[in-house]
């Protein structure tokens, strides 16, 4: 699985290449839209990710970007730029990208986003957050290694928070997955959180609360 | 200038069609004119010949009896080549005498006496003028009353028509030229101030925004004088942008110059533990001049008037949860609980999703760096706005719209950039919003609030 790194800055193509073989991925580096645009524009390219900068010498990047989705709309897309307003970033995803980062960012930021593009590109037989892990298939729950058994709501609750692990969830979206449609109070969602707090208790992810908004599943 | 559309050309259009209608009633006039007076002196030979030959008929053999004169007839004979005819008809209607059977006259005569009627008439394919004169025998004791028909054929007429207006004709055509050369050399001197300005602006320096300094005519002078005002409003965009630039300069290199300097430092150690520490250092200040950077683009672009972008219908609610989503963890992480009150019901502006998403997000920071715990985005429904409350040190009434300007801090700010609310204002603006500052709930903390004007979609 290879992942296409275009990037014209070499101090940075150096350091992000470096990363991401450490987290032991494959990497091919270009510095230059057009050789970006030779690569990408035809099918069989055969990667798993393109991590694609905005500014690059030759060919712009939204145009590798349009020349691709021409013909592959599956392959995940991670922009990077220094072109940091939320216009451009728009413009981005209106022409396909999966995500986008705004120069400078995190190392950390990187790996995660990646993870989860990848993950997203093969959907994984379970998620995970931290010491909890969902079996998709049987649809179970474990624990620190511990099988957690939960009535149907909680269940379906928790497997939603976990799908967005890392981002509040809004309250209105967790009622519509934990009861279908069912018209149910906010309390009643406060409850069923609730209990899943205190199951969750003591293990090394928490279950918290975004005032006004909704919850969040954080692994520590 | 373009050929198709110049002033000089609707100037002179305008002065010529109307004048080129006078002139051809002009002519018109002249030439009926030139025909009347020419028929006036033709009647009068007519009459004449008609006058003539009345007085010589006689009663003979008890029937009218013409003795016709040569002179008569040779006095409607003009140099033209006219053809001259007569008759004399008796009170029956019958010719007695004449050279050609004209048709008679059938208008009631003006009195009983001695009357002459004039009329054209076609005859036999002839366009003749004739006069027809009703007289009685001006004899003590016979008043026998009889008509003599004169007529004659028109070329005499015309020829005197055609040359009176020929003579018309040479002064209305001098006239109009006179008048054309009059109005060129007006059009031309009138538009000469035109043509000055022109040429001063022309030859400027593009680079200079100085006033155009030259005398001109009042209404060119109130042109120059908008473009004196735009020029001045240009000069002082441009000190601002000058002012803006050395500014910016300026923040952009404290930090480099402290990079290189901490760089510089960690070379000359040897220590492992140092060198961790300056790099520690370093990714700190760098990341603080990428936001510092990525902050002076926004602010340039809010700042450029020609920046106009669309507005759409926005719901305040869904913009207040996404900036919540959006920024919720990286406060989380530095301790600052940040939440949201959505407005009961769904608020609608017509905005730009991402500058508003801008602002938030630039509140939320400035929150989160000056030291609030909890950090609340409100939105509210009359009027429409969008607030920001911390529990932070707050801002001193006094200092808040200094605040506003692009690079002020407070002096004991030592991480911000000072331009995260310049930015949010530059938003306000852009959404024709008010931004307010005021303590926050209870009189603790900031509390920044984007009033949106009332007219929701």
């Amino acid at each position: 699985m290879t992942l296409l790194l275009v990037e014209d800055d070499a101090l940075l193509a150096e350091t992000l290449t470096e990363t991401l073989r450490l987290q032991g991925h494959e990497v091919c580096c270009l510095d230059d839209g057009s050789a970006a645009h030779e690569r990408l524009a035809v099918p069989g390219h055969g990667l798993a990710l393109v991590l694609l900068d905005l500014n690059l010498p030759g060919c712009g990047g939204l145009e590798v970007l349009e020349a691709l989705r021409a013909h592959d709309r599956a392959t995940p897309v991670l922009i990077l730029t220094a072109r940091g307003a939320v216009e451009d970033r728009v413009r981005g995803l209106d022409l396909g990208a999966d995500d986008y980062l705004a120069k400078p960012f995190a190392l950390d930021e990187l790996e995660a986003r990646v993870r989860a593009l990848l993950r997203r590109r093969s959907p994984a037989a379970a998620l995970t957050a931290g010491p909890l892990t969902l079996d998709i298939r049987q649809q179970r729950f474990t624990l620190e290694g511990e099988p957690l058994t939960l009535p149907p709501r909680e269940q379906r609750l928790l497997a939603c928070l976990m799908q967005h692990a890392g981002t509040p969830v809004d309250k209105a979206r967790l009622a519509e997955e934990a009861f279908q449609g069912d018209a149910m109070g906010d309390n009643a969602i406060e409850v069923y959180v609730h209990r899943l707090r205190k199951r969750l208790a003591g293990s090394a992810v928490a279950l918290r609360t975004v005032r006004g908004l909704g919850y969040l599943l954080e692994a520590e | 200038m373009t050929r198709g559309d110049s002033l000089s050309r609707r100037l002179l259009v305008w002065l010529l069609l109307p004048l080129l209608v006078l002139g051809s009633l002009m002519l018109l006039q002249a030439w009926f004119e030139a025909r009347r007076t020419a028929d006036r002196a033709f009647d009068r030979l007519l009459e004449a010949a008609s006058l003539a030959i009345a007085e010589q008929v006689q009663w003979q053999d008890d029937r009218l009896w013409l003795d016709l004169p040569p002179a008569a007839l040779e006095m409607l004979a003009t140099d033209a080549e006219e053809r001259v005819f007569y008759s004399l008809i008796d009170r029956r209607g019958r010719m007695i005498t004449g050279n050609a059977e004209l048709p008679g006259d059938q208008r009631e005569a003006v009195s009983d006496d001695d009357t002459l009627l004039y009329r054209d008439v076609t005859w036999q394919g002839l366009s003749v003028r004739q006069g027809v004169r009703r007289t009685r025998l001006e004899d003590w004791q016979l008043r026998e009353p009889f008509e003599v028909r004169v007529a004659h054929s028109r070329e005499g007429r015309d020829a005197l028509a055609a040359e009176l207006w020929r003579a018309n004709l040479a002064m209305i055509l001098a006239m109009a030229a006179l008048a054309i050369v009059a109005l060129l050399l007006a059009i031309r001197t009138a538009l000469a101030p035109l043509t000055r300005l022109r040429r001063a602006i022309r030859s400027r320096d593009p680079r200079t925004l100085a006033p155009l300094e030259l005398r001109l005519p009042r209404e060119l002078a109130e042109l120059r004088d908008t473009v004196n005002e735009l020029l001045a409003r240009m000069r002082r965009v441009r000190a601002n942008q000058e002012r803006f630039i050395g500014d910016a300069s300026h923040q952009l290199r404290t930090p480099l110059a402290g990079l290189s300097a901490r760089a510089e430092l960690a070379l000359r150690q040897d220590d492992p533990a140092r060198w961790r520490e300056a790099l520690v250092a370093m990714q700190a200040t760098s990341s603080r001049t990428a936001r510092l950077a990525m902050q002076l683009l926004s602010l340039t672009r809010l700042a450029n008037p020609e920046y106009r972008p669309e507005r759409a219908p926005l719901s305040l609610n869904a913009i207040a949860r996404e900036a919540v989503r959006e920024h919720w963890t990286a406060c989380h992480r530095a301790g600052v609980d940040l939440g949201v009150a959505t407005a009961a019901a769904d608020v609608e502006i017509l905005g730009i999703d991402w500058q508003l998403a801008e602002a938030l997000g630039n509140l939320i920071d400035n929150a989160r760096r000056y030291g609030a715990r909890h950090v609340t985005i409100r939105v509210g429904e009359q009027p429409p706005s969008l607030s920001i409350e911390d529990d932070g040190p707050g801002i001193p009434a006094a200092r808040r719209t200094l605040m506003l300007r692009p690079f002020h801090r407070d002096r004991d700010d030592l991480e911000g950039s000072g331009l995260g609310l310049a930015i949010v204002d530059g938003i306000a603006r852009t959404h024709g919003a008010r931004l307010a500052m005021s303590a926050g709930p209870g009189g603790v903390g900031l509390r920044v609030t984007l009033r949106f004007p009332g007219d929701s979609p």
